[in-house]
C-alpha cells in the first residue's frame, strides 16, 4: 500500500471578516497518498482553494497538524514555509500568474534557480519540457502577454514541475481555458501523473476531475465524500464518467 | 462620485507617502524660510550696528616711525574724504588673554584711548557699570560688543592680558558699539585709560605689535588705497605699504559675515536637495497612482470625464500634503527664529535687531506649494495618454515586447541578483529620478562628512592649510648663538622629534604689486611637513619661487611665470614653480629656498630653529621643555617687573628687563652691566638669553577659528543626519511603493518558494545599481564642490580626503541597502495568496 505524502489532523482555518469569524476548514482529517492524483471538489465557498493553500504551505492553518512525509509544517514561519515549498511543491494556478516582465523561459528558470544552480543541463531540461507541452522554440522568448491562455498555462505547468516536486498542486488549472486548451493541459497533467507525480488538484469541472484517481468532496469545511478511480486511460471511460457522476450526484453537486 | 475624491482616496490609502512628501516640503520650507527671512537681517544687522557706532568707514594705520604729516595732506588733496582725523593705537598681535573660564586664548588686539576712539567713532556705550562704580575703577577697559555677545563677558568682569609672565588685569567698565575692529578673525579694539594705554604701548612695541599712527576718515568713491600708499611711498621715499595696515567697512563686513553667508549657502543647498527629493517622490507617486488606478481612470473616462479633469483631481492630494508640510515648515521657521537670531548674533558678534521676516516665510510657503502643485499637475497629465480602452485594459505598461535584458539562462550567480537586475532594467524609467536624488543627497552627505572630518579636531584641519608648518615651534635665537649647537641640544630633549635650521621670515616687495609678501624659507622643502603645493612643485633651485593661492589668483600668477622680488634695494627675478594653498599672512606669502633667499639678502644668517614635537607632545609642552632647558625668551622678559624681594633681586630683574628690551628691539648683540649700590657691585650680562622669541601659529588660529570650526562641525554633523533621514524617507517610499505595485509578482515568487528575505534582497539589490552610480557621481561632484568651497572661503585648497569619501561612500551604500531592504519588509506580513489575489 502506498504511503501518505501529506496528512492533516484536526485542521482548522478561519478568516476574520468585519469582526466575524468565518470557519472555512473545520477539524479536517485527511491523507494524501504518494502517487495519487487527488481531486478536490465541492460547491463554491466550500473551502477547496483554502484547503489547497493550507496543504501546500501557502497559507497557515489556525489549528491542527499538517504532516508532509515525516515533517510537521504547521508551525513553520513564512520563510520556512517558502523553503519547504521550493524543495517539495509545485503549483499551477487558475490565473496562471506568470511573471509579466519575464520571458517564457525566464519564468520557468525563475522557479528553478531558487532550488538549483544554473547549468546548461537545467536550461536544456526547461526547454525540453516546454517544447514537450507543445510550445514552439520561438515561443520561449515571448512574454506572457504574447501567449494564449492555453500556452500560458503550459508554461505554468512546466514552471511547477521543473524542480521535480514531491507533490504538484493545481488550483482549477483549466478554469479560464476553452475546451481545446483544457484538454491539452489535462493531457499534460495525466502524463505527468503517469510518470509517478503526486498531484492535488482543485476543480469544479467533471472532465478535469475524471483525470484523477481519487476525488474528495468538500462541504462546509469537511470532507463528506471520498471516491477512488483507476489511473486515467485504464478501464472503460464511460463507466469512469458515470461512476464519478453518480458520486457527485450523491454528494449533491 | 465626485472626481476629486480619487485624490482623497489616494491620500488615505497612501498615508505614509503623503507624510513623506509633507515631511520633505516641511524641511524645504523651514530651511528656505530661514535663509530668506535672515539674509536681509545679516546685512542690516551689520549695517545698522555700524551706523549706530558713528564710525568712519576707513582707517589707515602707519607704522609710527614711517608716518609723515604729508600723508594727511596727500589724502586731503587727492581724495574726497570727510571726518578726517589723526590718532594712535597699539597693535598686540596674538596677545594672550585669560578667558572667562581660566584658559589662555590669543587675540589680535588693538588698544586705543577714549580720545582716539572718539576720533574714529561716537563711542556709543552699551551695557556698563554705574558711573559711580566706573569712577572707582583703577584699570577700566571698554570692550567691543563682540566680547559681550560671543564670549559672554558682563560689566564688572575681570579682563586679563598676559604679557611677559605677568597678568595685567582690567575691570570691564562696559561695552561699546564699534564699526571697525569687532572681528576676532581680524582685530578687536579695546579702549583703555591714558595711563594703561601708555603702559601697553610700551609692552607691545616689538615687530608687528607696535604703536601705529592712524588716519581715520570717511572715504568717498574715488578713494583707492593702493594708489594712496604709492603716493605716500613717493612722498616718504621709502616703501610704506609694507608696514601699513588698512581696514574699511567693506572688509570688516566681509570678515564678519563670510561664515554666515556660507552657512546660508549650505542651508540653501540642503533645502534644494530636499526639494529635489520631494519633487521626485511626487513624480514617482503619481506614476504609481496612475498605473494602479488605470482601470478606475478608464471607467471615469468612459463616463465622460475629460483627462484634464481627472489629472486635476490628483492635485488635491499634493495641495494637502505639500500645503501641510509648507505650513508646518513656515511655523517651525517662525518658532526657531529666536535661535537663529542667537546664532547670527554669535557669529556676527553684533546685536541683531528687527523682526523675523514673516512675509519672506509666507512667500517661501506659497512658492513651495506652487512648485509642488505645478509639478504634480504636469506629471498628472500623463492621464491623457490613456484613452478609455487602453486604460480599461490597464494600459500597455504590462505589455513587454522589448529585448530580454539579463536572460536567466545565461546568468551565472545568485538568482536574487539576476532577478534584481532584471527588475532594475525593466524599471529604468525611474532610474534618473532616483539617481538625481542620490547624487544630490550623496553630494550633500559627502560634503558634510568631509567638512565634519575636517573640523573633527576643531581647528586642527585649518592648521594644516596655513601653508606653513604649524605643528612646529619657530625659535629665534639671540645674536651670536650657534643654531647648529642649539639644534643638537634641542634634539636631546625627549619632547623634540625634528629640528631644522632656518632664516627668520622677512617681508619683501613684489615688483608690479602693491601687496608686500612674507617669505617662507626652507633649505629643502622636502623637510616641510605641511606645505603641499596643489599645482606645480616647491622651489628647488635658487631662481625658483612658489606663491600662495590668494596671491596667484589676485595677481593672475601661474606656474612658469616670472616674478621680480625686491628686498633692501636688491631686485631678483624668480621662476614660479608652484602654487600652494596658504592661509597665513593673508595668503600673500611667497616661498624661497635658502639659496634663493641668499640671492636677495647675501648677509642673512640663519638664526631660527624650527622644532617639531614628538607624537603626543603638544606645542605647549615642547615650549615648556625648551624654556626649562634654555631659559625664557628675551621677548617674554620685556616689561617683566622686578619680582624678587631683596634689593639685589629687584635690581637684577630690572637689569634683565632692560637688557631684553635692548637685545630684542634695538639690535644690541651683547651687553654687560655693573650697578654700584653702596659697597655692593651687582654685575651681569645679556648672555643669559639664548632665545630671542618663540612663535607658533596654533594659538591664534585656535582663538580665531575655534567657534566657527565648532559650529561648522556640529552643523555638518546635523546635516549628515538630516540628509540620511531624507535618503531613508526616499528609499522607504520607493521600496514600499515597489512592494505595493508588485504585489502579484511577489506573491507568485513566494508561491514558487522565494522567501520574504529573498524578495527583500531582490528589491534592495534592484536599487543598488542606481544608488552605486549615484554615489559615484556624488563623489566626483563633491571633489569639485569641496575645491570650490575652500577656494571661495579661504582662497586655499583643502586636500580632498579620499579616505573619507571612500568610507562615506561605503557607509552610504550599506545604509541605502539596509534601508531599502528593511523598507521592503512589508512583504513578510503578507501571506502568499493574499499577495497574489489582492
Amino acid at each position: 500500500m502506498a504511503s501518505f505524502i501529506l496528512k492533516t489532523e484536526k485542521l482548522c482555518k478561519s478568516f476574520s471578516n468585519g469582526g466575524l469569524q468565518q470557519h472555512v476548514i473545520k477539524n479536517l482529517d485527511l491523507e494524501i497518498l504518494e502517487g495519487d492524483f487527488t481531486v478536490i471538489m465541492g460547491s463554491s465557498g466550500s473551502g477547496k482553494s483554502t484547503l489547497l493553500y493550507a496543504l501546500s504551505g501557502m497559507d497557515k492553518p489556525n489549528m491542527g497538524k499538517i504532516r508532509f512525509c515525516d515533517k510537521e509544517i504547521q508551525g513553520y514561519s513564512n520563510d520556512e514555509l517558502a523553503v519547504f515549498r521550493r524543495g517539495n511543491c509545485g503549483f499551477v494556478f487558475q490565473s496562471v500568474y506568470l511573471l509579466e516582465n519575464q520571458t517564457v523561459l525566464d519564468n520557468v528558470l525563475t522557479g528553478a534557480l531558487i532550488v538549483q544552480k544554473n547549468s546548461p543541463e537545467l536550461v536544456k531540461k526547461a526547454k525540453e519540457l516546454l517544447l514537450k507541452t507543445g510550445l514552439r522554440e520561438e515561443d520561449l522568448k515571448k512574454y506572457p502577454n504574447q501567449l494564449s491562455g492555453g500556452e500560458a498555462q503550459r508554461v505554468g505547468i512546466v514552471r511547477a514541475v521543473i524542480n521535480d516536486p514531491k507533490i504538484l498542486f493545481a488550483d482549477e488549472p483549466t478554469g479560464q481555458l476553452n475546451s481545446a486548451s483544457s484538454k491539452d493541459v489535462l493531457d499534460i497533467f495525466s502524463e505527468i501523473h503517469r510518470n509517478g507525480q503526486s498531484i492535488v488538484m482543485v476543480t469544479h469541472d467533471l472532465k478535469t476531475a475524471l483525470r484523477g484517481t481519487r476525488v474528495l468532496y468538500l462541504r462546509d469545511g469537511g470532507i463528506v465524500g471520498d471516491y477512488r478511480m483507476p489511473v486515467y486511460g485504464e478501464g472503460d471511460v464511460r463507466e469512469r464518467r458515470n461512476g464519478l457522476a453518480k458520486f457527485l450526484e450523491d454528494m449533491g453537486w | 462620485m465626485k472626481v476629486w475624491r480619487l485624490s482623497l482616496f489616494n491620500l488615505r490609502k497612501n498615508k505614509k507617502e503623503a507624510i513623506g512628501i509633507a515631511f520633505l516640503t516641511m524641511v524645504t520650507t523651514l530651511m528656505l524660510s530661514i535663509v530668506v527671512s535672515n539674509q536681509a537681517k545679516i546685512n542690516t544687522a551689520f549695517e545698522e550696528s555700524f551706523r549706530a557706532s558713528g564710525s568712519v568707514n576707513t582707517c589707515v594705520h602707519f607704522q609710527a616711525d614711517t608716518y609723515r604729516s604729508a600723508f594727511r595732506t596727500i589724502l586731503e588733496e587727492n581724495y574726497e574724504v570727510s571726518r578726517l582725523s589723526e590718532g594712535q593705537g597699539t597693535y598686540a598681535d596674538m596677545a594672550d588673554v585669560l578667558d572667562r573660564d581660566g584658559t589662555v586664548v590669543s587675540y589680535n588686539l588693538f588698544f586705543v584711548t577714549e580720545k582716539t576712539e572718539r576720533k574714529m567713532e561716537d563711542f556709543v556705550k552699551g551695557d556698563q557699570l554705574p558711573e559711580s562704580e566706573q569712577e572707582r575703577l583703577e584699570h577700566p577697559v571698554w570692550l567691543p560688543s563682540f566680547f559681550q555677545i560671543v564670549k559672554g563677558y558682563v560689566p564688572g568682569d575681570v579682563f586679563s592680558v598676559l604679557k611677559a609672565g605677568k597678568e595685567y588685569s582690567f575691570t570691564v567698565a562696559g561695552f561699546y558699539e564699534t564699526g571697525l575692529m569687532n572681528n576676532s578673525g581680524y582685530y578687536l579694539k579695546l579702549v583703555l585709560t591714558e595711563e594703561d594705554y601708555d603702559l601697553f604701548a610700551m609692552l607691545f612695541s616689538a615687530g608687528e605689535s607696535s604703536e601705529r599712527r592712524m588716519l581715520c576718515f570717511d572715504a568717498g568713491e574715488d578713494y583707492d588705497n593702493e594708489e594712496y600708499l604709492e603716493l605716500c611711498t613717493e612722498a616718504a621715499s621709502e616703501n610704506v605699504s609694507i608696514s601699513t595696515r588698512y581696514i574699511d567697512e567693506r572688509e570688516e563686513k566681509i570678515g564678519e559675515t563670510s561664515f554666515l553667508e556660507i552657512f546660508m549657502m549650505m542651508l540653501t543647498v540642503l533645502a534644494l536637495v530636499t526639494f529635489v527629493a520631494a519633487i521626485f517622490l511626487i513624480r514617482h507617486k503619481i506614476s504609481n497612482d496612475v498605473e494602479d488606478q488605470m482601470q478606475q481612470i478608464g471607467v471615469l473616462e468612459a463616463l465622460g470625464y475629460r483627462s484634464g479633469e481627472i489629472s486635476r483631481s490628483y492635485l488635491y492630494e499634493y495641495v494637502i500634503s505639500g500645503g501641510i508640510g509648507a505650513v508646518l515648515g513656515g511655523m517651525l521657521a517662525f518658532l526657531v527664529a529666536p535661535l537663529v537670531d542667537q546664532g547670527i548674533r554669535v557669529m556676527l558678534g553684533r546685536k541683531v535687531v528687527g523682526s523675523t521676516g514673516v512675509l519672506g516665510i509666507f512667500l517661501v510657503m506659497v512658492l513651495v506649494v506652487l512648485v509642488v502643485v505645478a509639478f504634480a499637475l504636469w506629471k498628472a497629465r500623463v492621464v491623457k495618454n490613456y484613452p478609455p480602452v487602453i486604460a480599461l485594459r490597464r494600459g500597455i505598461k504590462t505589455h513587454h515586447f522589448g529585448k530580454n535584458v539579463v536572460p536567466l539562462e545565461r546568468f551565472q550567480g545568485n538568482v536574487n541578483l539576476g532577478l534584481a537586475l532584471k527588475g532594475f532594467f525593466s524599471g529604468r524609467k525611474s532610474f534618473f529620478g532616483v539617481m538625481i536624488c542620490i547624487v544630490a543627497a550623496g553630494t550633500a552627505i559627502l560634503f558634510s562628512a568631509l567638512t565634519f572630518t575636517f573640523f573633527k579636531d576643531d581647528t586642527r584641519g585649518l592648521l594644516g592649510m596655513m601653508g606653513t608648518d604649524t605643528d612646529a615651534l619657530r625659535v629665534s635665537l639671540m645674536s651670536g648663538m650657534d643654531p647648529e649647537q642649539f639644534r643638537e641640544e634641542v634634539l636631546k630633549l625627549p619632547q623634540a622629534r625634528k629640528a631644522l635650521i632656518a632664516y627668520d621670515g622677512v617681508t619683501v616687495s613684489v615688483k608690479g604689486s602693491t601687496s608686500s609678501a612674507y617669505v617662507t624659507i626652507f633649505d629643502d622643502f622636502a623637510d616641510a611637513e605641511q606645505i603641499m603645493p596643489y599645482e606645480g612643485r616647491c622651489p628647488e633651485r635658487d631662481n625658483e619661487i612658489m606663491v600662495g593661492l590668494r596671491r596667484s589668483k589676485a595677481e593672475k600668477i601661474a606656474v612658469g611665470d616670472g616674478m621680480v622680488i625686491e628686498y633692501g634695494g636688491i631686485e631678483k627675478k624668480y621662476l614660479v614653480t608652484g602654487i600652494v594653498g596658504c592661509l597665513h599672512n593673508g595668503g600673500s606669502t611667497v616661498f624661497l629656498t635658502s639659496d634663493g633667499y641668499q640671492r636677495l639678502n647675501g648677509n642673512a644668517r640663519k638664526n631660527v630653529v624650527q622644532i617639531y614635537p614628538k607624537e603626543g607632545v603638544s606645542l605647549g609642552e615642547l615650549e615648556a621643555a625648551i624654556t626649562a632647558h634654555f631659559g625664557g625668551s628675551a621677548k617674554d622678559a620685556v616689561g617683566e617687573m622686578a619680582l624678587g624681594s631683596s634689593l639685589e633681586a629687584k635690581i637684577r630683574s630690572a637689569a634683565q628687563e632692560k637688557i631684553a628690551t635692548l637685545l630684542t628691539q634695538y639690535g644690541v648683540t651683547d651687553l654687560d652691566y655693573a650697578v654700584q649700590v653702596g659697597d655692593q657691585l651687582i654685575t651681569g650680562n645679556g648672555r643669559s638669553f639664548v632665545i630671542r622669541e618663540i612663535n607658533s601659529y596654533e594659538g591664534i588660529i585656535r582663538t580665531q577659528m575655534l567657534p566657527i570650526a565648532r559650529t561648522t562641525k556640529y552643523f555638518s554633523f546635523a546635516a549628515v543626519i538630516l540628509i540620511a533621514i531624507i535618503v531613508a524617507v526616499i528609499l522607504y517610499l520607493i521600496a514600499s511603493g515597489d512592494v505595493r505595485r508588485q504585489r502579484q509578482s511577489l506573491g507568485i515568487m513566494k508561491g514558487l518558494g522565494y522567501s520574504s528575505k529573498d524578495l527583500m534582497t531582490q528589491i534592495a539589490l534592484k536599487q543598488m545599481p542606481t544608488i552605486l552610480l549615484g554615489i559615484l557621481l556624488a563623489s566626483v561632484c563633491v571633489y569639485f564642490l569641496n575645491k570650490a568651497f575652500w577656494g571661495l572661503l579661504f582662497a586655499t585648497i583643502a586636500e580632498t580626503n579620499w579616505a573619507v569619501i571612500v568610507v562615506t561612500d561605503l557607509a552610504l551604500a550599506v545604509f541605502c541597502y539596509v534601508v531599502t531592504y528593511l523598507s521592503a519588509g512589508k512583504i513578510k506580513k503578507i501571506s502568499v495568496n493574499e499577495l497574489m489575489t489582492e
